[in-house]
Parts: C-alpha cells; structure tokens; sequence
C-alpha cells in the first residue's frame, strides 16, 4: 500500500482584485471612485502550485517575504479557497498560531485552555478532560483558576503552548517554530514540537530557518512570486534559493 | 478511518445553507463563546448582573428626567412615559450591543481567523446571542417599572421572544457586513458611528411618532427597529398598538439581513482574507 497522502494541491492558484494604490480609507475610495481614479489590479499570490505531503514527512516552504507563503498556509488551512485547482487535505489540521491569540485575561486559566482548544478545532467535552494534563505540562497547575490577566506573559506563552500542542493532529501547519518562555521551557517545547513532527503527523512549515529547514524537512519548496521555483530534496532547494539571493 | 475528515476545495458549498450548517456543527464552540461573554461580563464585576444594566437604566434616567414633562401626556392612549421609555432604550440596546459585538470580535480575531479555520459567523451569533441574554434580563427592570404604573405584562409577553429571534438574525447578518467595512477601512467606525447614532434617533425611543409631520412619520415607519419597537411594546407591556405592517416590516427586514449578510459576507471574506 502506498503511503496515506494527508495534503494533496493540485495546481492551485490564488488571485484577488486589490487597488493598485492599496486604499484603506472609506473616504479615499469613495473620491477615488467619483473620480474615477480607481485602478484595480489583479493579483496573483499562488500561480500553479502542486504538491502533496504523506502521513510522516515534513514539507517546508522558504522563500523570500511575499512569495506567497502565507497565502499558501491559509489555502491549507482551508481559510482561503483556491481560486482555481484543488486542495484536499484529510484529517484534523492544527494550526501553530501566534500563541495565545485565542486567550480572554478576563477567563480563568482552565476556561481559557477549554476556549482555545475548541477555537483549534477540538471540542469542549475533549478539552474539558485535558485541563488537567495542559496545565501541569506547563508548569501551571496552581494558577488554573485565576483570571489569566494576573499571568505573566512568559505563563501565558507556556499555557498557549501547551494548548496548542496537546494531541498530535494529521497535518501540522508552522508559520516559523516557535521557541517560547525561559532556557528550561524551550528546551522542552522544541522537544515537543519534533516530537510532534515525527509523531506520525504531516507537518507544512514555513520557514526562514534554513538550518532547521534543511534538518528537519523531507522536501523543501521554494516559492517566488507565487510559483514553485524547485521542488526536492532541501539541501538542493535550499542552494537553489541561495543562489538567487545573492544574485 | 472512515470517521476522518476531508476537505475537499471542489466540494460544493452552498452560501447561507452551508455557513447555518457549520454554525450548528460547531455548536460546542458557540455555546462556550455565549457564556464567555456573559461570564466576563457578570460572573466577574462587582455589581454583577447590575454592571450590564446600568448603561440602559442610567440612560432611561436621564432621558426621563429631561423629557418627562415634555411627552408626559402625549403618549398614544394616554402609555405612562417611563415604561415607554425604557422599553425603547431596551430595545435599541440589543440592537447596538449585538450589532458591535460581533463585528469588533471578528475585526479584531481576524488575524486569527485567517490561520484557522473557524466560521467567522459563529462570533457574529453568538454576540447577538448573548446581547440578547442581556435583553431578557433587562424585562425585570421593566417589569417593575410597570408595577410602578399599576400594570403587569401582558398574557402574551412570550411573543417577545419572537422579536428577540427576530433581532438575532437581523443583527447577526448585519455585523457580518460590519466587520469587513471594519476591516476594510480604516475610518468606517467614525462613520458607522454616525449612521447608527442617526438610526437611532430615527427611532421612536423617548418621543411619541404621533407629534411627528405625516411625511417625516412616512420615513421613519420604514425604519425597521421602528417596527420592531412597536411589537416589543404592545406584546410586553401593552404599551401602543403594532400593527400587521409592522409585523411584516420586522420579519422581513431580518430575513433580509440574515440572507443577505450571509450571502455576501460568504463571498467577501475570502477577498478579506487574502489582503490581510
């Protein structure tokens, strides 16, 4: 049996309409359109991308800002459709967010971890019989019913954290690993995180770590301009982007 | 195996069919959204539930005080005043609470909302929802306030629950449109501020539509919170009269915004998301 595809894109691209002067004031606009100076540009962030990951290998995506990395993630993440080809992605996908974007400081530490966890996609009932566990990974056990407001931020970091990466979805999306809290605890949160990635999920990292890329990626893509320049094994790719560069 | 689930960017997704659909997959999360909101506003405040009545009540105070002797007796059938009044700046409260709520949590989630997949909508209904908590819980204030007049709710005070249905859908498609005007522009609030304000007083909150000219009564009849102001005073308290047009104007104007604001807001989120 081959092996389970948990991502497969098939030439997917990604277009929008925006205004070529990036308008953001209602006032502007509505000038702008009695005078007909409106330009609109069609934009293309994704031009023609394919690729697929299987259950256990990690893809990472590098490239310089703007190649469309982002919007990839998002097109995987299935916030954002494609405008034209197809995206199917199998299982529970879980996103690395920017920790504790989810998090009220007005709930208490346990109503936070129940929110946050349901926000990624699990359900309270699951997240309910985890409070537990979440709170003494990070070190918080004492601090679960106190309004997450009294926290310092390093505390809310370890809780998001250990949130986040409590169960091991089928397809881990990272936007830059994330290293948070004192030595001690990133040390263990970048255990988790390969622990994580080696855990029999899929992982799409995107990454301007060329030496955590080409460590821990089974293949490597590089995007300019919103196409796939090369695709292969990392240490090529990663030459192959170099090159361009320094050029 | 079986159980796992697929996303597929071909599937056919339905605009308004499919969004109620993941609104009542994720319920779970809804309903710990509705309590958040709830929580953190009572739950943690001194005063408790006092805390969220105190904007309505403080407001019926001072509009009483300044135009009591004004409208006193000019009231349609001869209403008392405060029980008119505070109905009104009740009702305008659920829609102005419900209405912000959703489009700030989503404006401001949407950073994050573009990295995970959860259906803006589902913090649109529940911030209409808990707006209308806050409703219900303001009828005892009100309720007192007739027994001061010698009156009691009607027997059919259950069909306000049908204007607060009525008021979730049409605040929930509505801040949908909110937050990508939100989002989109920078300076919408200042002018959605003004456009509300204006809603506002063209709402029959503190002043009887009676003294009002035919022609500008003729506008203002077509104000929809107008209509449904009319409803929530005559099903509660017996206070003025609705009449069917009114019931027609109420539910089609939330049939409308829920449509409408789904359809749209299904169509334009993506273009949001991709520019952020």
């Amino acid at each position: 049996m081959s092996q389970e595809l948990i991502v497969d894109a098939k030439v997917i691209s990604l277009a929008y309409r925006r205004t070529r002067h990036r308008v953001s004031s209602l006032k502007q606009t509505a000038i702008d359109t009695i005078n007909r100076r409106m330009a609109y540009e069609e934009f293309f962030a994704l031009k023609g991308v394919s690729f697929n990951i299987a259950r256990g290998e990690t893809v990472s995506i590098i490239g310089r800002n703007g190649a469309g990395k982002s919007t990839l993630l998002k097109v995987i993440a299935r916030v954002l459709p494609p405008t034209t080809g197809r995206v199917i992605v199998r299982g529970h996908v879980a996103p690395m967010i920017e920790l504790g974007a989810g998090f009220n400081p007005e709930l208490t530490g346990a109503e936070n971890i129940v929110l946050y966890g349901t926000l990624l996609g699990r359900t309270p009932k699951v997240m309910r019989s985890r409070i537990e566990a979440i709170a003494d990974w990070a070190g918080l056990t004492e601090h679960l019913d106190i309004p997450i407001r009294a926290y310092s931020s390093g505390m809310t970091a370890r809780l998001a954290f250990s949130t986040a990466t409590d169960i091991t979805p089928d397809l881990l999306l990272i936007d830059e690993i994330l290293s948070v809290g004192d030595a001690d605890f990133r040390e263990k949160s970048a255990a988790r995180t390969t622990e994580m990635m080696n855990g029999g999920c899929a992982v799409l990292l995107v990454s301007h770590d060329l030496d955590a890329v080409q460590r821990m990626s089974t293949r490597a893509i590089y995007l300019s301009d919103g196409t796939q320049k090369f695709t292969g094994d990392p240490k090529s790719v990663i030459e192959a982007y170099l090159s361009d560069v320094h050029h | 195996m079986s159980t796992m689930k697929v996303y597929d960017s071909d599937a056919r997704q339905i605009p308004v069919i499919s969004q109620i659909k993941a609104i009542y997959e994720n319920r779970g999360l809804l309903r710990l959204l509705v309590i958040r909101d709830l929580t953190v506003r009572y739950k943690r405040s001194v005063i408790g539930v006092w805390w969220s009545l105190l904007n309505p009540l403080f407001t019926t105070a001072v509009l009483y005080y300044v135009f009591n002797t004004v409208f006193k007796s000019k009231l349609p059938g001869g209403a008392p005043f405060l029980p008119y009044l505070l109905s009104g700046v009740l009702l305008i409260t659920l829609f102005n609470q419900g209405l912000t709520m959703g489009a700030d949590a989503i404006a401001t989630g949407a950073g994050v909302l573009s990295k995970v997949y959860v259906r803006p909508e589902i913090f649109a209904a529940s911030a209409a929802i808990s707006s209308a908590v806050n409703f219900i819980i303001g009828l005892v204030p009100l309720t007192i306030v007739l027994a001061i007049y010698h009156k009691t709710p009607t027997w059919h005070f259950p069909i306000v629950l049908l204007v607060i249905f009525c008021m979730t859908l049409f605040t929930t498609g509505l801040s949908l449109l909110l937050a990508i005007a939100y989002i989109n522009f920078d300076d919408s609030r200042s002018l959605i501020n003004i456009f509300l304000m204006a809603l506002q007083y063209m709402t029959p909150i503190f002043y009887p539509i009676t003294l009002l000219g035919p022609h500008t009564r003729d506008v203002i009849q077509l104000n929809p919170l107008y209509s449904f102001l009319q409803i929530f005073r005559h099903e509660f308290g017996n206070v003025g009269v609705s009449t069917l047009q009114n019931w027609e104007i109420m539910g089609g104007s939330s049939v409308v915004a829920f449509i409408g604001g789904f359809y749209i807001f299904s169509k334009r989120w993506p273009k949001v998301v991709a520019k952020l």
